[in-house]
């Protein structure tokens, strides 16, 4: 299936609705007007983008601490999001999640999650279910280098492999599981050799190259959705960002060159500067779409702003279904 | 035990089945997943033919993995089943913790209330078969002590099955404790589903002058010492609360305000148990109807003994309840 | 080629790509090539090898190999920054023939062993398939493989005995910096690189091919499907698209699809053949270059490739001298 300047044009807008999400998200939290804290997407967009443009109603996602772009990536809404950034009651969670917890279940994103290798076990269920109710429908479940080490992953993909389920397992390899590097913290490097050991096949593909993501993706998805079950798919990216919040440089666990490297590599200036050689997306046509998207990012910060903060009475509410 | 219409006997582990049998036929979207429950039946022998009658989509044998067993429930429910996840030993669940405490009891709260998770985690507890340290524990209080999970625990067949009904057909994470002990002990149940509401506590045996409030197979051992009592001139009243979380606190000051004595009896261990916030709550309801302070029994703080010489000396019985009764009320046993 | 070190260019990329999910290709983990080189090197040490420069990286495949064999192996990495892509491949054999390499060993593919000779064209290489197509590299135990490299590099085979000369095919791109091919190269429909791999005959416009076998995976058996042999001094060129006669040709290991081969014709070396963009141009399996609207590209074949190493050739060269027998005196092989 060759690629069509729609299916182009779409992925590079739900790149850069993640990377000005949250650029604004880590210049609100740097201001103090965001609490707690966040833990930024910017860097890996090609990995949301090249994964969701194949999901559809009825899909699922789990999700990592690094949430927001999974969310935005399947369409999350702005204002939501920013409401729930900002612990207001109009957030997609009443302001109970928060950035950790994000959460959109009409769109099957079943959360952000502040536990490394939380969402594996869940994708299993999620894609049981999807299997049991005879859906054709997938589950994508994003983890980290990080989560790779964690045991409910590797039970989560023994499961997977046994029931054959339609699920893919994105590994965001972003080299570092919070500040220590991947070869302080596994011995090998290609997460994707851990998929033998389970019985189903795992790739390695560049994660900044959100073609490469997406077809490599539409692949595994297709197989997932033919029945021939999961895939362990390594996006080989990087965070920009620090683990939590924005710095990145200047830090002691990694070089200001290293990053500039990788930054060489951004994803979204690659397919860019690739849409604009294609005449596909010239710069005046990104430029436009990027407007579009900040104009967008300020009217839902405004409405998070604007909007009150939940009710005391709410906090003893949704512990519980009533 | 008080349905009329209860005349037919059956051993608590048919029971469940039976349950969980009608619950299947009841609901479509109703399965049951763990280690050895389809092609085995379960080592405790409760999900006996439910393969034959279901199938394997929907009786599932997992891995033994119990984080990804309770992940596969979590994921599940959120979206659209309602799934039976068995733990085989309440022990193990110290392996899904996760799952159990960050993510399905805080789903639904974490997201605002948009999550629906109709799961239940059926599990087996308790001492009393030599199985020492690993496979005897009675761990509920964990569990009580986190926001999101509701907790039950059956003391014989007619509450296996109420409790494990209305549990599956509530839209929250129950946990369901059974008592490995009490799997043959036989009971009035009724043919057809009933629930026993989650919240309710039940009156096993009336009394009149002191509380026994008892969970699990410590039920038993408290209506046997209500029995000694008797001859002590003690008319006790035996409560079975029956659900922990939520906790019929209702019920339970009643009694304590018509008898102004109480004691509390579990099988967990005694120190941290749910005992003391029973106490707790009894006393900052009713303190001023209080004869005398509220006792409670539970093991010693000690890991569960292999040895039956030893383990004979950990569960707490009818002697040490009727025992503590008696102290508590000033006279020598 | 005097004596010297041996370079080992083991990609940590090879046997891990998209050709896993669309068709049946084998995984080649890391402990695997891992476990090749140690072979590879138990071999080489026996038969004399000293200087081992390698390609360094985080995946640490050379250096977790050379655990236990120095003495007498002397593990020296080669001056490559890691970038994880094929460039460190490039850069590695371009650094092994500045510290004189007397053979170099490359794990991988086909495009692996493109990627070594782009660096230093005609190199001797000993290339050992830990790829997806391996046309170029050769079936062999690694510890012959070892054996051969190493008796090459302690000078104890000469390399005109070891090695024969291979084909190349020159790729110049109008405007951008050349490239090569060792086995094909072909023009492919699509307006990216992507995945890399080329596995959907339907985006197959043109090839130029250096084989033709029909007991090997990728362009290579178009023409062996169709029963041609390779004429001598010549590559052959294919048009494809419809209408024209649909060849069933095993694209990747367990792929096996149509190509609709419109023409063909041989091209002597020293020809060129002319493509136009818009489109990819894949070297040797893998989607490498974009082609702009109208921007041409120039193919020249030659016979002037690498010096491939055929670990038969040097170890029984080896063996008629009487290499492999013990000497009385103490350790074999001894300087």
């Amino acid at each position: 299936m060759p690629l069509s300047a729609e299916t182009l044009r779409d992925l590079h807008r739900r790149m850069l609705r993640i990377r000005l999400f949250e650029e604004e998200a880590g210049r609100l939290s740097e201001a103090g007007r965001i609490p707690g804290a966040l833990h930024l997407y910017v860097g890996e967009e090609a990995v949301a983008a090249g994964v969701a443009a194949h999901l559809g109603p009825g899909d699922q996602v789990t999700s990592t601490h690094r949430g927001h772009g999974h969310l935005v990536a399947v369409g999350g809404d702005f204002r939501q999001m920013f409401a729930e950034l900002f612990g207001r009651a109009t957030g997609y969670c009443r302001g109970k999640g928060g950035s950790m917890h994000i959460a959109d279940m009409d769109l099957g994103m079943l959360g952000a999650n502040g536990i490394v290798g939380g969402g594996p076990p869940i994708a299993v269920g999620a894609a049981f279910s999807n299997k049991y109710r005879k859906t054709q429908n997938v589950t994508a479940c994003f983890f980290g280098d990080g989560a790779s080490n964690e045991g409910s992953f590797h039970e989560a993909a023994n499961m997977a492999g046994l029931y054959r389920l339609p699920l893919i397992f994105v590994c965001e390899n972003n080299g570092f599981g919070e500040f220590t590097r991947q070869d302080r913290h596994q011995a090998i490097r290609d997460i994707a050799d851990r998929a033998a050991g389970y019985g189903f096949p795992g790739i390695v593909v560049d994660g900044m190259d959100a073609v490469a993501v997406y077809e490599a993706a539409g692949e595994a998805i297709a197989r997932a959705r033919r029945g021939e079950g999961p895939t362990l798919l390594e996006c080989k990216t990087y965070r920009f960002f620090d683990h939590v919040g924005v710095r990145g440089m200047g830090v002691v666990y990694r070089s200001d060159d290293e990053v500039r490297a990788w930054r060489e590599r951004d994803p979204i200036t690659l397919l860019e500067r690739r849409l604009a050689e294609l005449g596909i997306l010239d710069e005046a046509g990104a430029a436009a779409v990027r407007e579009a998207i900040q104009a967008e990012v300020r009217e839902a910060v405004a409405f998070a702003e604007a909007s009150p903060f939940p009710d005391p009475a709410a906090l003893t509410e949704d512990v519980y279904a009533s | 035990m008080t349905a009329a219409t209860a005349q037919r006997q059956l051993p608590t582990v048919m029971a469940i089945n039976e349950a969980l049998r009608q619950l299947m036929r009841e609901d479509p979207n109703v399965f049951l997943a763990g280690e050895d429950v389809a092609l085995y039946g379960s080592v405790f022998g409760f999900s006996r033919g439910l393969l034959d009658e279901f199938g394997p989509e929907r009786v599932v044998d997992t891995p033994i993995s119990e984080a990804a067993l309770v992940g596969l429930g979590v994921g599940a429910a959120a979206t659209g089943l309602r799934p039976i996840i068995d733990i085989m030993f309440m022990d193990f669940m110290g392996v899904a913790m996760d799952q159990l405490v960050n993510q399905a009891a805080k789903m639904r709260y974490m997201f605002g209330g948009k999550a629906r998770l109709p799961l239940t985690i059926h599990t087996m507890a308790g001492a009393g078969l030599n199985l020492a340290a690993q496979h005897s524990q009675s761990l509920e209080a964990w569990f009580c002590h986190v926001p999101g999970l509701k907790v039950v625990m059956a003391s014989g067949p007619y509450e296996a099955k109420g409790l494990l009904i209305a549990a599956v057909r509530d839209e929250s994470p129950v946990i369901v404790i059974n008592h490995k002990a009490l799997l043959g002990l036989a009971g009035p149940v009724p043919e057809e589903m009933y629930e026993i509401p989650l919240g309710q506590a039940a009156v096993v045996r009336p009394g009149t002058n002191f509380t026994i409030i008892a969970t699990g197979r410590m039920v038993h051992e408290s209506l046997a010492a209500a029995e000694q009592l008797r001859e002590h001139g003690i008319d006790a009243e035996v409560i079975d609360p029956r659900s922990l979380v939520p906790l019929d606190t209702e019920t339970l000051v009643a009694s304590l305000r018509k008898t102004h004595r109480a004691l509390v009896v579990h099988e967990a261990v005694r120190f941290g148990g749910f005992g003391a916030e029973i106490a707790a709550q009894l006393q900052e309801a009713a303190f001023d109807h209080l004869d005398a302070p509220i006792g409670r029994v539970g093991a010693p703080f000690s890991p569960v003994p292999f040895s039956p010489a030893l383990e004979a000396h950990y569960v707490p019985n009818a002697d040490r309840i009727a025992g503590e009764v008696l102290r508590l009320l000033g006279r020598a046993a | 080629m005097p004596p010297g070190p041996i370079g080992v260019i083991a990609n940590p990329a090879s046997g891990k790509d998209i050709r896993r999910l669309v068709a049946r290709a084998p995984v080649s983990a890391d402990a695997d090539k891992v476990a090749v080189l140690r072979r590879f090197f138990a071999g080489a040490a026996a038969a004399g090898a000293r200087a081992i420069c390698y390609l360094p990286g985080p995946h640490r495949l050379a250096e977790d190999a050379l655990e236990g064999f120095a003495p007498p192996l002397q593990p020296v990495p080669l001056p490559v920054p890691f970038t994880g892509s094929a460039l460190d491949t490039r850069n590695a054999a371009a650094a092994c023939r500045d510290r004189g390499a007397a053979a170099v060993v490359v794990l991988g593919g086909d495009g692996t062993c493109r990627a070594a000779a782009a660096g230093w064209p005609g190199l001797p290489i000993l290339p050992i398939s830990t790829g997806t197509n391996n046309v170029f590299p050769l079936a062999c135990e690694p510890t012959a493989a070892g054996a051969a490299a190493g008796l090459v590099a302690a000078g104890r085979v000469p390399i005109e005995a070891a090695a024969v000369r291979c084909p190349v095919i020159t790729v110049e791109v109008e405007g951008e910096p050349p490239d090569l091919a060792l086995v094909d190269a072909a023009l492919v429909d699509g307006l990216f690189s992507g995945a890399r791999a080329v596995w959907r005959p339907g985006e197959l416009r043109a090839a130029l091919v250096l084989r033709s076998d029909p007991a090997v995976t990728g362009l290579a058996a178009v023409g062996g499907m169709l029963g041609l042999a390779m004429p001598p001094a010549a590559a052959l060129a294919f048009d494809f698209g419809e209408p024209g006669c649909a060849v069933r040709v095993p694209l990747a290991p367990g792929l096996i699809a149509p190509v609709d081969v419109r023409s063909y014709r041989p091209v002597p070396f020293g020809e060129a053949v002319e493509w136009r963009g818009p489109g990819i141009l894949a070297l040797d399996g893998e989607r490498e270059r974009r082609l702009l609207p109208g921007q041409r590209t120039r193919l020249v074949p030659s016979a002037a490739g690498p010096l491939l190493i055929e670990p038969r050739r040097a170890l029984s060269c080896a063996a008629r001298t009487g290499c492999f027998i013990e000497p009385l005196s103490g350790a074999p092989y001894a300087d």
